[in-house]
């Protein structure tokens, strides 16, 4: 492992791991903790929740974006997909439950169907659900990825070209005959794997479960940072010719990356439904795409620390401002944006450095460029 | 005679109506250095661009092998793979990746995993790790191992690139403009470098700095471009001497459309 | 044959009687008739006539107020009641034959109403359409015919016959053909039958599809060969003009939407193609123009009041009428021109200055842009949409070879032609052009040429933003104006710059039209494909699942062909070339 070493980036890797571990405690220890003995609400346990969710999705986006300089606007897709694939076994578990006491979603029943279509079906296994939850992200962002990255199409290009995948994702959705729920979505879940979604001991795992996969993804990403490929990456960021002129199929790597990205968004959007209790394709606008974006740009893109911390801070300034000035929300968070992009490329995780810089009057590190 | 390590015949690329190349021969034998020099817009970088795969030939052949019966089009090849076949390019910009160290610009650079699945499970050995210190102390940054390569003064990665290039081992060097940027006597070193290359590899070297010419062409042939077109070829007397290289550097002294 | 013709000469007789008598007597007189039959007979008499006069008092018949009046030792007369009613209840009565009022005041309910059976109501009804038929209204006019021929009543075949031979008019005689034959389908002499055949063959009949379908059933099943083959023969001439037409409206609507895609896209191209910026407000620039025409309308009019952030902010209105009013438009074009070109000089000078050579950067700081903006302009215009009146001369159409040509499409297509021809004048004649084209090509050169390329990058930006407000105020005369009105064109104007590539113009006039053909014809055409799409292995039946629904289908095609598009040609039909490393 110590050669292996040499791959490192170079920023102190200390602050990282000794963040990841005071997070570990916090996430997986803590705040279950503190539920169980009512110091904190199942609301506010289940909303945090979600905002791991998010996160999930953040390092998504930043893997691309910080990491290998390909801004996906698309990464929502991704995210409501995986929700999706969870959300079919979640409504396959609602049984006959539902408001018309039939065999098959409400949804179905409601556009005349008696029957369960076919590829319905399978959904009742829990483990096919899991497996399309990695699948059909997985095979989605496999094709379009061959095709966008053969052809060299990089930039602005690819950002627009994300764009109307996670768009057509929408409209394709949005259609009652696609027999995915059409504008309403999925809602109404009862049960995860026999357990009430409505006990908050089931949310409570819920949880530690998020958790629990955001920090593998963390730490995953974090040995992917040390190997060669990292290294690879990183240069197809700060150079893809003089990548593609040292022997390196670029479009391999990012390939790889991309499809990567799309799985762990997808876990994100798994774990995100049973918590939030809703998907539509709402979640596939190019708006929730772009929102993600704010998120890494707030925190601070290019680390593992910032995504999380951008997902987690811009949403509780959400839950907060859409409720308290509902009217000023998206001048908050297009001039928040605004703001990052334009003064403080580096994200909050910068900001620390950068007073520090601004403390000791020297000329500060010049700002990544993209 | 030995058959060429690169044959390039008839080659012709156009731009936009604009004739980068035409008409091209060029020939390169195993362990030659040869010298490429000629006004802007002659054509240098456009011939290294259809060597490297970066653009291809309206008409005409490009070969890479010494032996005909097995030799490669590199016309129908991309640029990773012409990499691949052992052909390795300096860019005329010193192209670095700024944002790693030295040590990391070189380890990318070394001959070895090159895919997805390789470079996720490699790690280097001692004989890789003694070749980075070997490398590093011949271009003699050693020191600066550790140090992101974007804070390295210019001629320190035009260095660098030499490094990055050789830690490929290929058998064809194309170095554009090597001593851009550097001082008389970094750039004495550099031709030394050079010169001590050959044989082992071949290579073609793109200059403007006459002086540099003269160091590194003492023994090898010097090739004249002029609008894309071969003016002449020779030992570099005979080609300083040559009336229509004259003209073509002090006569006109005309500027490409670049 | 024999039956007909005494039919036939029946209705002749009606005709000469009712062009001798007033209508107004004929009606009188069957009202006072003593029978039902003989009323119902009476009345058909006005078959076919085109008298004003018809229309009204029939319809005082079926209402019940056309009253009886008999006058002892008089003939009963006919009157209608009208004006105010007095003391007694009594109003002033007019004998409808002579359109006089009587000596003496009626009471409505000491007299008797005219009785009408529903017989005798189908029969004013009859009697009402063919009165349509001579209607100086010629919308109305077609409609009556049209009307008689998908009934094929065949009662009123003198009555179309008879207009036929005053009719002038080219449009309605082709109708009146096309009416005719429809109703001759069910005449019960094969000869007649045949003929209409014909002639429906010869008209290419569109409306006969479905009326041939059952002659043809009928035929086979009295297996009569003849009648079989010329009905199928006349279908099929129809099938194929169908087809041309089908062709031909999908042509007109393509050509109709690439305009709309080239207006929306052009600013983007323009900016894209000079600075590398993907401005993602530019769908905020297009509501701002479309605003900007929703006030100056309303200014025009009676003035608007609007409470951005609570303040109530009054506009006065001009209270303009007629063509003063309608003139509104002229005056909102250039104005939204400028502010929106006003609101682009602030966004470059604000924000992407400081983002240029970061084109990410700059593409995430316009979308920042974009959400401020919208919200201000929710937040000034309110959150619904507004109406922005379209004037009358967009909602015609004209029909050239039965394909509808819609007054608001050549509008689009005639207004893209404008923008195209001014964008590429300004670009090619004119000294901003000029500067602008030498820092599109070489930026560097072009500094050190001494052009000034920071206010070239501001007055391109303020070009691109202008022509996004022209594109907003063009896009108010054809729909709704809401905040998030340029969001839904943003991902279309994307791709026609994405597949243009940047810097020509040329490259946005074919992406456009290519892009909106793509577009309509495979919505046109996506029903008759989603049957073959079943055969597709594995996939087959989502595909055909999603053909049914064509809009959407038709979107997702056009992105999964600009993708192999790409694959083709990476950066667009028209690529700028560099040398650079990167």
């Amino acid at each position: 492992m110590s050669s292996s070493e040499k791959y490192a980036p170079p920023a102190p890797p200390s602050d990282t791991v000794a963040a990841l571990l005071a997070f570990t405690v916090l996430a997986v220890l803590i705040m279950p903790t503190l539920d169980v003995f009512g110091v904190i609400d199942h609301f506010t346990l289940n909303l945090w929740g979600k905002y791991l969710c998010y996160a999930l999705l953040a390092l998504s986006v930043n893997l691309l974006w910080g990491g290998t300089g390909l801004l996906s606007l698309g990464q929502g897709l991704f995210f409501a997909l995986g929700g999706y694939m969870h959300g079919m076994y979640l409504m396959r578990m609602i049984g006959d439950q539902g408001q018309y006491h039939k065999p098959i979603p409400d949804f179905l029943v409601f556009l005349g169907w008696t029957e369960l279509p076919g590829f319905w079906k399978p959904f009742e296994s829990f483990s096919f659900a899991m497996l399309m939850v990695f699948l059909l992200p997985g095979v989605i962002a496999g094709i379009f990825g061959w095709l966008a990255f053969r052809s060299r199409i990089k930039g602005v290009y690819f950002s627009i070209l994300t764009q109307a995948l996670t768009y057509a994702g929408a409209l394709i959705f949005f259609r009652n005959n696609t027999l995915m729920g059409g504008n309403n979505g999925f809602t109404d879940f009862k049960y995860e794997l026999g357990f009430s979604l409505r006990e908050p001991a089931t949310q409570r795992g819920l949880f530690i479960a998020t958790a629990a996969a955001l920090i593998g993804v963390v730490i995953f990403l974090r040995w992917l940072e040390g190997t060669k490929f990292g290294l690879v990456q990183r240069a197809i960021r700060d150079g893809e010719n003089r990548t593609l002129f040292s022997g390196y199929a670029t479009p391999a790597f990012k390939l790889f990356l991309f499809v990567l990205a799309a799985l762990i968004a997808a876990i994100g959007g798994a774990l995100y439904v049973p918590q939030v209790g809703i998907i539509n394709p709402s979640d596939m606008t190019p708006e929730k795409s772009l929102e993600a974006i704010v998120w890494v740009a707030v925190g601070g893109r290019g680390t593992l620390l910032g995504p999380i911390l951008g997902a987690v801070f811009v949403n509780l300034l959400k839950s907060y401002a859409t409720r308290a000035i509902p009217d000023l929300w998206l001048i908050l968070l297009g001039g928040l944006f605004l703001l990052v992009v334009l003064f403080l490329p580096g994200g909050l995780v910068s900001l620390p450095s950068k007073l520090r810089g601004l403390w000791q009057k020297t000329t500060s590190t010049p700002a990544t460029a993209a | 005679m030995a058959h060429p390590l690169l044959t390039v015949e008839d080659v012709s690329k156009t731009y936009d109506g604009f004739k980068a190349i035409s008409n091209l021969n060029f020939y390169l034998f195993e362990g030659e250095l040869r010298t490429v020099i000629g006004p802007n817009g002659a054509g240098k970088s456009t011939f290294f661009d259809l060597l490297t795969g970066r653009t291809q030939p309206d008409k005409g052949k490009i070969e890479f092998g010494t032996d005909p019966a097995d030799s490669h089009d590199l016309t129908k090849l991309d640029e990773v793979a012409i990499n691949r076949l052992g052909i390795g390019r300096k860019f005329q910009a010193p192209s670095v990746y700024a944002e790693h160290t030295v040590r990391e610009n070189i380890i990318l650079s070394l001959r070895g995993a090159r895919g997805v699945f390789a470079s996720l499970f490699h790690r280097l050995n001692s004989t890789d790790t003694d070749r980075i210190d070997e490398l590093l102390k011949l271009i003699r940054l050693d020191a600066k191992g550790e140090w992101k390569a974007g804070l390295l003064a210019h001629g320190e990665k035009q260095w660098l690139e030499i490094g990055m290039l050789l830690a490929q081992e290929p058998r064809v060097l194309l170095v554009d403009e090597p001593a851009a940027g550097m001082t008389d006597e970094e750039t004495h070193r550099t031709g030394e470098l050079l010169l001590s290359l050959a044989g082992k590899h071949s290579l073609v070297v793109v200059e403007h700095d006459m002086t540099f010419v003269k160091q590194i062409a003492a023994n090898g042939r010097v090739t004249v471009l002029h609008q894309g077109a071969l003016l002449c070829e020779g030992k570099f007397d005979d080609v300083q001497a040559d009336q229509r290289v004259r003209e073509v550097y002090l006569g006109r002294g005309k500027h490409g459309t670049r | 044959m024999r039956k007909t013709f005494i039919i036939f000469l029946a209705f002749l007789a009606g005709f000469v009687a009712a062009f001798a008598e007033a209508p107004q007597a004929i009606i009188a007189r069957a009202a006072v008739a003593k029978s039902e039959k003989t009323q119902g007979e009476i009345l058909t008499e006005l078959m076919g006539n085109a008298d004003e006069s018809i229309l009204p008092l029939l319809d005082a018949w079926r209402k019940d107020r056309l009253f009886l009046y008999e006058n002892p030792g008089k003939p009963t007369a006919v009157v209608l009641l009208e004006g105010a009613k007095d003391a007694q209840g009594a109003q002033q009565a007019t004998d409808i034959v002579t359109g006089k009022p009587l000596a003496v005041r009626l009471v409505a309910d000491d007299l008797n109403a005219a009785t009408h059976s529903a017989n005798l109501r189908r029969i004013m009804k009859a009697v009402l359409d063919l009165t349509d038929l001579s209607s100086a209204n010629p919308a109305k006019k077609l409609g009556a015919i049209a009307a008689i021929g998908q009934g094929q009543q065949i009662e009123k075949l003198p009555a179309l016959e008879k207009r036929l031979v005053v009719e002038t008019d080219p449009k309605a005689i082709k109708a009146l053909r096309e009416a005719l034959a429809l109703v001759r389908l069910r005449s019960p002499d094969h000869a007649v039958k045949l003929a209409a055949l014909k002639e429906l063959e010869s008209l290419e009949s569109l409306a006969s599809t479905d009326f041939l379908k059952t002659v043809m059933k009928d035929a086979a099943a009295a297996k009569d060969e003849k009648l079989l083959a010329a009905a199928r023969s006349a279908l099929q001439a129809v099938e194929r003009h169908r087809t041309v037409v089908d062709f031909g409206g999908t042509l007109f609507r393509s050509l109709s939407l690439g305009s709309i895609l080239i207006i929306v896209a052009l600013g983007l191209a323009i900016t894209f193609g000079l600075m590398g910026v993907i401005n993602m407000a530019h769908g905020e620039m297009i509501a701002i123009g479309a605003y900007t025409t929703y006030v100056v309308q309303n200014l025009f009019a009676n003035g608007l009041a609007l409470s951005p952030f609570g303040f109530s902010v009054g506009l006065p209105g001009l209270h303009a009428a007629g063509w003063w009013r309608e003139s509104y438009f002229l005056f909102a074009l250039p104005l939204s021109f400028l502010v929106a070109a006003g609101a682009g000089i602030l966004l470059e000078r604000g924000v992407i200055r400081f983002l240029y050579r970061r084109p990410l950067e700059s593409l995430l700081a316009t979308w920042g842009v974009s959400l401020l903006l919208q919200q201000l302009l929710r937040l000034t215009f309110g959150a619904n949409n507004v109406q922005v009146g379209s004037p009358a001369y967009l909602s015609g159409n004209w029909i050239v070879g039965d394909v509808l040509l819609g007054w608001n499409r050549v509008f689009v297509i005639g207004f893209a032609t404008l923008i195209v021809v001014g964008v590429w004048l300004v670009l090619t004649r004119t000294s901003v052009g000029l500067l602008i084209r030498s820092v599109t090509q070489n930026r560097s050169m072009a500094a050190c040429m001494g052009v000034r390329t920071e206010r070239v990058n501001m007055l391109t930006f303020a070009l691109g933003s202008g022509l996004a407000g022209l594109a907003g105020a063009f896009l108010s005369q054809i729909g709704n104006v809401g905040p998030s009105l340029g969001q839904s064109y943003v991902v279309d104007s994307f791709m026609v710059v994405v597949v243009g590539g940047v810097g020509d113009l040329v490259g946005t006039v074919i992406s456009g039209l290519g892009i909106g053909s793509f577009d309509q014809f495979t919505q046109q055409y996506s029903p008759t494909v989603a049957g073959a799409l079943a055969n597709v292995p594995f996939v087959g039946g989502a595909l055909q699942n999603l053909a049914q629904d064509s809009a959407v289908f038709g979107k997702i095609l056009v992105l999964c062909v600009i993708i192999l598009f790409l694959q083709w040609r990476p950066s667009g039909l028209f690529a700028a070339r560099s040398r650079s490393l990167d």
